[in-house]
């Protein structure tokens, strides 16, 4: 009755825009996008294999590269991003801030700069494989803003919730993880999904680091044939069809997240 | 200072907000299936005082014993009191994840690690009773407000406690819907629960219950049985109060 009323939006500027339900349209911006970005593509790799489909084979390990480093990252940072915003909410003082002064270290360095101090200022201390410091990396960075996500999205449940759990004998723990956190998830999702193609497109970032990632390849690619036009030109369309398939994902699951909302 | 013969016995009670004195020096003491019922007007301290009884509010000064434990103390296992003590809300702040089933046999499969066919037929016998077995695998969104507040009380009482607090229980209903949850809880009483109950329905006050105790501006200025209180109350703050409602 009276709470499923007022949806709480989080917002996330950057992402991707994913698409709402009146969105779903025939002729939506999305699936002109779509529609145009797969025609050029394949309109290229038919029409002149040379270079295209070359360019497509050389940087195909890449994709998987990239979905490597997102998915894994995604893995590290959300849970990084529930513990930081768990902390955010606690009452001990001291775990507080270290889950605040965390939050703003990271908010107020840019995801460029925070990889080259993993990889080469730590990286002059211990050594370690560049796809692990760009993991390392992503899931830090990722971990504050998911974090951010995580603590509105509890802090948007009714603290009659709370009540009723702790008035039932649950503890603070219990009533965390069987009651909050399950009815959060719902306001959290939207954000999460929104990060999650952020993430895809700031691994791009990871490229300086020598880890073969999409970007990386590509520039292999352009470097050794001079063909700089058609090589950027595959990469830009292979992201952006990613990130138009993911967003769409990412939206079926949010509509499908709902099944106590009749 | 222990008590065995109260099952509440709330001893000099203060409570502040900031400057403002919620509750002043209450003492009540609450027998074992004895039915209380208390009355005031907005902002006397009726939730307040309830809401201390299961330490949701926890008090500045004073003491009070549930079923003989010190709940003020340091080391009182709050979670254990609180699995014996039930309570009812205002907007009923049902689990809206979870289905009707579910919202009342959680506490007992997670809290008293009774087997879930166990709880399953609990809660069937608790929805029976209430009225609404017929609701058992819907959300609570998909019921009445009405509906709403019984399986609210289903939940308390599947924890099988000793007492059950009521903060307004009707307040937030249509006037048609108002009917059904006094019933449940008429028979509630008639089986012997104990019951404290924060209300404006002055015909279940004075049917139900067996001493009104009246608040105003955190203090306790009158108590008695119905028939004293709506009939000769000595306070005139009581005789103001009945004016109005009456
Ligand atoms: N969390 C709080 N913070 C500050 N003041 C509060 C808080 N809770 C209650 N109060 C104040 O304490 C006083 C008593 O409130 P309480 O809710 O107990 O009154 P009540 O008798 O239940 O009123 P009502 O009939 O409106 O429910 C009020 O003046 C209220 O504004
Ligand atoms: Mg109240």
């Amino acid at each position: 009755m009276k709470d499923n009323k007022q949806k709480v939006q989080i917002e996330v500027s950057d992402g991707a825009a994913i698409p709402t339900k009146k969105d779903f349209g025939l002729f939506t911006a999305w699936h002109i996008t779509l529609i145009a970005a797969l025609s050029i593509l394949l309109y290229l790799v038919i029409r002149y294999p040379d270079p295209y489909l070359d360019i497509l084979e050389f940087v195909s390990d890449g994709i998987v590269v990239t979905f490597e480093i997102t998915f894994v990252s995604i893995f590290f940072s959300l849970i990084l991003g529930l513990l930081t915003g768990l902390g955010r909410l606690s009452k001990n003082k001291c775990i507080n801030l270290i889950a605040s002064i965390y939050v703003e270290v990271i908010r107020g360095i840019p995801l460029l700069v925070q990889l080259f101090y993993i990889y080469y200022a730590l990286g002059s201390f211990f050594k370690v494989p560049p796809f692990v410091a760009a993991v390392t990396a992503m899931s830090i960075c990722y971990g504050a803003y998911m974090g951010e996500v995580f603590r509105a999205g509890i802090e948007s449940i009714d603290k009659g919730q709370t009540e009723a759990a702790r008035s039932l004998g649950f503890n603070t723990k219990q009533t965390m993880f069987y009651v909050i956190i399950p009815q959060a998830m719902r306001t959290i999702l939207p954000p999460v999904g929104n990060e999650f193609i952020a993430l895809l497109k700031d691994t791009s970032l990871v490229s300086i680091l020598a880890v073969g990632d999409l970007l990386r390849r590509g520039r292999e690619f352009a470097t050794e044939s001079f063909a700089y036009f058609e090589t950027y030109t595959m990469v830009a369309l292979i992201y952006l069809l990613i990130t138009l398939l993911l967003s769409k994902l990412v939206s079926i699951t949010e509509e499908k997240m709902r099944p106590y909302d009749n | 200072m222990t008590t065995n013969n109260y099952i509440i016995d709330i001893q000099h009670v203060y409570k502040f907000f900031n400057n403002l004195v919620a509750l002043k020096n209450i003492s009540l003491q609450i027998k074992p299936t004895e039915k209380v019922v208390i009355l005031g007007p907005s902002g006397s301290g009726k939730s307040t005082l309830l809401r201390t009884i299961n330490r949701l509010e926890k008090i500045d000064r004073g003491k009070i014993f549930v079923n003989g434990q010190d709940i003020t103390h340091p080391k009182c296992d709050i979670n254990k009191i609180r699995m014996e003590v039930g309570m009812v809300f205002q907007n009923f702040n049902l689990f809206p994840h979870k289905t009707v089933l579910q919202n009342i046999t959680m506490a007992p499969i997670k809290l008293k690690k009774i087997p879930e066919n166990e709880a399953n037929e609990l809660a069937i016998s608790l929805l029976k009773k209430v009225g609404i077995e017929d609701k058992a695998h819907v959300y609570p969104g998909q019921l009445s407000g009405g509906q709403q507040q019984r399986v609210a009380i289903a939940r308390a009482l599947a924890m099988q406690p000793k007492v059950m607090l009521f903060d307004e229980p009707t307040s937030a209903l249509d006037p048609e819907m108002i009917g059904e949850v006094l019933d449940v809880m008429v028979n509630l009483a008639k089986e012997g629960m104990t019951m404290v109950v924060v209300t404006h329905e002055m015909g279940f006050a004075k049917e139900v219950a067996d001493r009104i105790v009246f608040m105003d501006a955190g203090e306790i200025l009158e108590q008695g049985t119905p028939d004293h209180f709506f009939n000769n109350p000595n306070h005139p703050r009581a005789k103001q109060f009945l004016s109005q409602i009456l």
